[in-house]
């Protein structure tokens, strides 16, 4: 062979390795594996991921399934709620999320669709086999009964937010029927108005409550204390609580409380507001009794809830440092499995109002209203 | 015999076919006298509409001459320019030396542009972190990443609750979704 003739193959090789390397290419059906029990009060209809694709992204591969699962109520009960696990078996070791559908209405042999958007990155090339499992953690029926392996605390989770959305519906139908449609749009119009008002905060989770780095460079951190909002009718009364503080990150929050109820208490979530220098709040999340149920708390007793982790706040790319913390009691479950959620009383607090984000079933009523209108939303507030 | 289109012979009469269809033209037309006759009308017709298109106050054919007289003399200025009498190729277009620059300049462009039409994101290098994204929420570690995404969702409640943050939205069908991602 000649040079020449080399020369021209070797440009054509790496052309083409090129032109490979930067293809996309469809994700294969067998990547993704849906499991259900044989048992299980839904099965699935059908699920669509053509859409799902392959990329090389520089030097590693970017993997994006695009799927939409339909599944069938084959339960005797309405489905009011249901948590999907993700788990990919390939990407971060673990890594690990959730597709929750609250607030829905769903009858016997009636269908639903969950969309799950999925995004891998890697830096090297796919393994053969599924990449990304599917499989059900809980659903939850409207009678508050539950199914389901509950590895992520589903029947909490989606226990809370129907009692939100129960207590919700309610207060927007008392509206209906007081003031009329013109009452209940004006609630609308403000719940639409706070919504689009509700500051940003970027926040960055970091499991652990030390400092990223070890380093002298640091800046130097310091104990902070909790103010409270106390809500009179929570079964648990926050007592005091500190996270340590440097500049824009706050690392191990815990918050000591009593149990003030008659019943034993076994999960305790508060909700966490920062303030930065200027005054300005922000809704910093919310400290749950860490991933797993409290020791119970009997009736009288106290307990510290501690988060072992590490929050970084920003907002618009700057970072926001922590001048000022208050908390309030957003969540309690009781050892009986009943859960207990702030009333719209106590979210009426003008801090809250300005900080606090309103509830899935508040989000969607009012998303209902101004996607289709008035009548719409009196037609979906009837059928509850 | 199967015969050229007009399209062809009509470009060959102008003389604008390339080199290896001007060259299956002339084989074809040596043994068919119909598209020799259609070539040759092809002819006549381009110098009746040359003789009627060129305008009487420009001298095309002047301005064609001294061009071509200008590029005669660049060339000829170039060729004194030049050292002695060398060839303009002297040796062959590949030598081993100059393939080899050629390669691997061909090779840094290739993988730049690549680099530069398919940028890997950029991850975050204080270990396990979750947060939420422009289009959705992750978990990474260093080049690793699982993202639970929410494109297309307007009015996107993000939260962080313990280790895990979470993505709230109405969908199409009005139903609310919620993405979750665990840092564990």
């Amino acid at each position: 062979m000649t040079t020449r003739a080399a020369v021209w193959l070797l440009a054509g090789g790496l052309w083409g390795a090129a032109s490979a390397l930067a293809q996309d290419i469809p994700l294969a059906r067998n990547s993704i594996r849906v499991e259900l029990p044989p048992n299980a009060p839904v099965s699935v209809i059908s699920m669509d991921s053509d859409q799902s694709r392959v990329t090389a992204r520089g030097a590693g591969i970017q993997l994006d399934l695009d799927m939409s699962l339909t599944l069938r109520n084959s339960s005797p009960s309405r489905i009011r709620g249901i948590t999907l696990r993700v788990i990919s078996q390939e990407a971060v070791p673990g890594g690990k999320g959730s597709v929750t559908k609250p607030s829905l209405n769903v009858g016997q042999g009636e269908t639903f669709t969950v969309p799950i958007q999925l995004q891998l990155m890697r830096p090297t090339q796919l393994a053969a086999g599924p990449l990304v499992q599917v499989d059900l953690d809980g659903v939850l029926f409207q009678d508050l009964s539950f199914y389901g392996s509950d590895k992520l605390n589903s029947r909490r989770y989606l226990t809370a937010c129907e009692m939100e959305a129960e207590r919700d519906r309610e207060y927007f139908k008392r509206v209906l029927t007081a003031a009329g449609k013109e009452g209940l749009k004006k609630e609308m119009l403000e719940s639409l108005a706070r919504q689009s008002e509700l500051p940003a905060l970027d926040v960055r989770v970091r499991p652990g409550g030390g400092p990223a780095v070890a380093s002298a460079a640091l800046p130097p951190e310091h104990e902070t204390q909790f103010a409270f909002l106390q809500f009179p009718d929570s079964p648990v009364e926050p007592l005091q609580g500190w996270a340590r503080i440097a500049l824009n990150e706050a690392r191990a929050p815990q918050i000591e409380v009593r149990n003030k109820s008659s019943k034993p208490v076994r999960y305790v979530e508060f909700g966490w507001v920062v303030s930065d220098p200027a005054g300005r709040q922000y809704m910093a999340g919310s400290v749950p009794s860490s991933g797993s149920p409290l020791d119970v708390l009997l009736p009288g007793s106290r307990a510290t809830v501690r988060q072992d982790s590490a929050l970084k706040f920003s907002a618009n790319g700057q970072p926001v440092n922590i001048q000022k913390m208050t908390g309030f009691i957003n969540q309690v479950e009781f050892s009986d499995g009943k859960v207990w959620v702030p009333n719209r009383q106590s979210l009426e607090n003008p801090l809250l109002r300005k900080v606090l984000a309103p509830s899935a079933e508040e989000q969607r009523l009012t998303t209902i209203y101004r996607r289709k209108g008035l009548d719409a939303l009196v037609a979906e507030l009837s059928k509850f | 015999m199967k015969h050229p289109d007009e399209a062809a012979l009509a470009l060959h009469a102008g003389g604008d076919l390339a080199f290896f269809a001007r060259w299956r033209m002339e084989r074809h037309l040596t043994r068919c006298e119909r598209c020799r006759e259609e070539v040759t009308a092809f002819c006549d017709l381009r110098e009746m509409l040359a003789d009627l298109s060129e305008p009487p106050d420009l001298p095309w054919r002047q301005m064609a001459a001294e061009m071509r007289a200008n590029i005669r003399l660049g060339l000829a200025a170039g060729e004194c320019v030049r050292a002695g009498d060398r060839p303009l190729r002297e040796h062959p277009l590949f030598t081993g030396a100059r393939a080899a620059v050629a390669m691997a300049g061909m090779a840094a462009l290739l993988v730049t542009g690549m680099m530069l039409e398919r940028p890997a994101p950029s991850l975050s290098a204080e270990g396990l972190v979750v947060r939420h994204t422009a289009n959705g929420i992750e978990e990474s570690d260093g080049s690793q990443a699982f993202r639970l995404m929410n494109r297309g969702a307007q009015n996107v409640t993000y939260s962080v609750g313990g280790r895990s943050v979470s993505a709230r939205y109405v969908d199409s069908d009005d139903g609310v979704t919620i993405n979750r991602v665990y840092a564990e």
